[in-house]
């Protein structure tokens, strides 16, 4: 009797104090696009260790033992998580593993993916992992459907998450506000573009641009070409028509910024609206990548991609805003022109050591 | 390449100055964080395959085998791993193994009426997550029919105490002392001596106790008991010697060294607390640890608080009310968000009253100057004369706020 009282009078009397929070928690981040999912589940390794004796009993689980056991991990999680939508079942595939960090400790990462017979909003997630070794596990799930995140904690039962319900067309626009001013890779190429475009050329010599107006011109036809060229490749990227790899995507991108920034060096292209129009082009396919990162709606796809090119093209419109009145007034400066030099110099460098560290990646 | 021009204008000079500097902080801003608005889930990797992933308590081959029985409807299989997890979970400070003790008496946890033992182990892990109306039901259940259950006696002097149900938490002390002996009697009956104004006796009637008793570890949780009431009677000397008398004989006593590390931070000596914490994991000793880096400026204050920030965020993002009482010491001492605090410590209040809970939300009002956020507080000690110098203290600093 004595001894089994120690236990409980001992846990009586500490537990209030010293037990609170890190208890078991799994993720579940669902992102939909059209009748698409694609996402992770995450798991504590240890919980998983209860679960599906992963550790060859030495206490310290090697990613060895982990990848042996993904055939038992898939198994399980196909096992313990389903989705779907009024229309039925949406069949999971269960993709690569991996590692990542919680508050918790280490956790398992199962990506996944998931085509439903129907649009994948609203969304029903059944999730039961973990709930047999530890009943005070929790799912807690972010399901994301291109109009605002939802976060919804499974106990046990089935959950099912609305993503935004109206078309978020304003939500886009900031986004492809914020994206321009960022994404510094397009500021630059705006810049690189921009600064020669108050001289013009007298022989082979640079003059200051004697009136606004002719500035002005220049100018717009230089934002102009690059809208046009960037609105196409967004078009035909994110409807699917023409797709690049994000790798050869993103270090191309970086490369035009170089080539642009060279041009004021080397001014061999005095046309700079034709290197605006040609390189813009890849810039396009870059705000494809973010938009579909983003997560498309699916219905209202045309509205995120208006909504999205509206708002890169008011973040342009700012700078030029910015820029043009500034350099118009000192246009006659020496200052300028060495600025200009250095700047496209640094342009240049900083552009190519982007290509490179994006290739690596 | 470059063609000479008119020099400029001085007065331009300075607007170019600014300009080539913006320029260059953008590029510089560029290098740093090149395309900073990916995804935001923390993104994965794939380890070598030698690497250790995470440490896992090993679980033995007789272990899972008992789990299956378990979960097949073993009631013995059942009681043994939910014993052994609860042990588990005070030993370590980790509310993990709670849930996995709830796991192992699933086929019973809905059930009314289960078997006694099993009806004591839910009650126990209902308190210990904090669902003290769900565990006093049960005790009361249990009581009924087998009055003479020292364990569930002492347990349920606990829970009325946190309910403030003083008078159940006496007649259960009472009862501890005839069927389980004067130790556990005095240990259980000293915090609600201190509560009603009669510590000083509780004190020396424990002391004798502990004097007399023959039980190690029944001695060394009195001896904690004996530290805190020490403690509330103003006597920090006595209170440290105590609590490192209990540690002698249990160094690891997660309860007992947040004890003694809360005296050394209210003592002024954040580093030895800072010592005695180590890197021990459980949660309530790295809020300790917390608090002592922030208040040393030390190198690992900033990584702490981050750790905890996360753990923190993680629970409320599971929805729990498990950890009010720390997050609001955390709010407080380490963070230094008075306001954020009173909420927590006032959503604390609320669920739990003990003398900790009651000095967290006193010290949140102080800082907030807020004297309304403590009328619960100042109410409850109105109630009787507390001999509690922790918290008389505070209540007058809080009487003279505007």
């Amino acid at each position: 009797m004595r001894a089994a009282v120690v236990v409980v009078a001992a846990l009586a009397l500490t537990a209030s104090g010293a037990v609170a929070h890190t208890q078991s928690d799994g993720y579940v981040e669902l992102t939909a696009a059209g009748a698409e999912v694609t996402g992770r589940v995450d798991l504590a390794a240890r919980d998983l260790e209860l679960a599906i004796d992963l550790d060859d009993g030495d206490g310290a689980l090697r990613w060895r033992e982990v990848a042996a056991a993904a055939p038992r991990l898939h198994a399980y999680l196909r096992d313990h998580l389903a989705l779907r939508v009024a229309a039925g079942p949406c069949p999971l595939v269960l993709g690569a593993l991996g590692t990542v960090p919680r508050a918790d400790g280490a956790h398992l990462a199962i990506a996944l993916r998931a085509t439903c017979p129907g649009p994948a909003d609203p969304l029903t997630v059944d999730y039961r992992a973990l709930f047999a070794v530890d009943a005070q596990h929790r799912g807690l799930i972010r399901f994301d459907s291109g109009a605002g995140a939802t976060v919804a904690v499974a106990r046990g039962a089935p959950v099912t998450l609305v993503g935004g319900a109206r078309p978020a067309v304003r939500r886009f626009v900031v986004e492809g506000v914020w994206h321009i001013w960022r994404g510094f890779d397009h500021v630059c190429f705006l810049i690189a573009l921009l600064l020669p475009g108050v001289f013009v050329r007298r022989g082979r010599r640079l003059a200051p641009a004697p009136t606004l107006g002719g500035v002005v011109r220049d100018v717009l036809a230089v934002v102009t070409a690059f809208t046009l060229a960037h609105s196409i490749t967004l078009v035909v990227a994110t409807m699917g028509w023409v797709r690049l790899a994000p790798g050869v995507v993103e270090p191309a991108i970086a490369l035009s910024v170089a080539a642009a920034a060279a041009n004021n060096l080397t001014r061999t292209v005095d046309a700079r609206w034709a290197v605006a129009f040609a390189l813009g082009l890849l810039h396009g396919f870059g705000f494809s990548g973010v938009l579909t990162d983003l997560g498309l709606p699916g219905a209202t796809l045309a509205p995120a991609l208006f909504g999205f090119n509206l708002g890169v093209e008011l973040g342009q419109l700012a700078i030029v805003l910015a820029f043009l009145p500034l350099a118009f007034l000192v246009r006659r400066t020496r200052s300028y022109r060495v600025g200009m030099w250095l700047a496209s110099a640094a342009m240049v460098v900083i552009a190519l050591d982007w290509a490179v560290t994006r290739l690596a990646a | 390449m470059l063609v000479p021009l008119p020099r400029g204008r001085g007065r331009q000079r300075w607007v170019l100055a600014l300009g080539a500097l913006g320029l260059a902080g953008a590029l510089i801003a560029a290098k740093v964080a090149p395309g900073a608005t990916r995804g935001r889930a923390a993104p994965t990797t794939i380890p070598t395959a030698d690497a250790v992933v995470a440490e896992v308590p090993p679980l033995a081959a007789a272990a899972r085998t008992a789990r299956i029985r378990a979960a097949a409807g073993d009631v013995d299989a059942a009681i043994a791993i939910a014993r052994a997890a609860i042990d588990r979970a005070r030993a370590d400070g980790d509310p993990r193994y709670l849930g996995q003790a709830q796991a192992a008496l699933a086929r019973w946890w809905d059930e009314p009426a289960p078997p006694p033992p099993l009806l004591l182990l839910r009650a126990t892990i209902r308190q210990a997550l904090h669902d003290f109306a769900g565990a006093r039901v049960d005790l009361d259940r249990l009581l009924a029919d087998h009055p003479d259950d020292a364990q569930a006696r002492l347990t349920r002097a606990v829970v009325a105490q946190v309910g403030d149900d003083r008078a159940t938490a006496a007649a259960d002390c009472a009862a501890v002392t005839r069927l389980a002996g004067e130790l556990w009697g005095a240990a259980c009956a000293a915090p609600l001596a201190a509560a009603a104004g009669a510590g000083p006796a509780a004190r020396a009637r424990l002391a004798t106790a502990i004097r007399g008793g023959r039980d190690a570890t029944a001695a060394a949780w009195a001896t904690t008991a004996l530290g805190e009431l020490d403690r509330q009677l103003g006597d920090d000397g006595a209170a440290e010697l105590a609590l490192r008398t209990a540690l002698a004989a249990a160094p690891d006593d997660v309860y007992t060294l947040a004890a003694l590390a809360d005296l050394l931070l209210d003592a002024g000596r954040p580093a030895e607390a800072l010592t005695l914490v180590g890197d021990r994991a459980a949660d309530a000793l790295a809020l300790r640890r917390a608090i002592a880096l922030h208040r040393l400026a030390a190198p690992g204050a900033a990584a702490a608080r981050a750790a905890l920030a996360a753990r923190f965020a993680a629970a409320r993002a599971r929805g729990d009310d498990l950890h009010l009482r720390e997050r609001a010491r955390f709010e407080l001492e380490v963070l230094g968000d008075a306001r954020a605090a009173v909420q927590s410590a006032t959503a604390g209040w609320a669920i739990q009253r003990e003398a900790a809970d009651a000095r967290i939300l006193l010290d949140a009002a102080l800082a907030a100057r807020d004297r309304a956020a403590a009328a619960p507080v100042l109410a409850w000690m109105r109630r009787a004369a507390i001999d509690d110098v922790q918290l008389t203290r505070r209540r007058a600093a809080v009487e003279a706020l505007p």
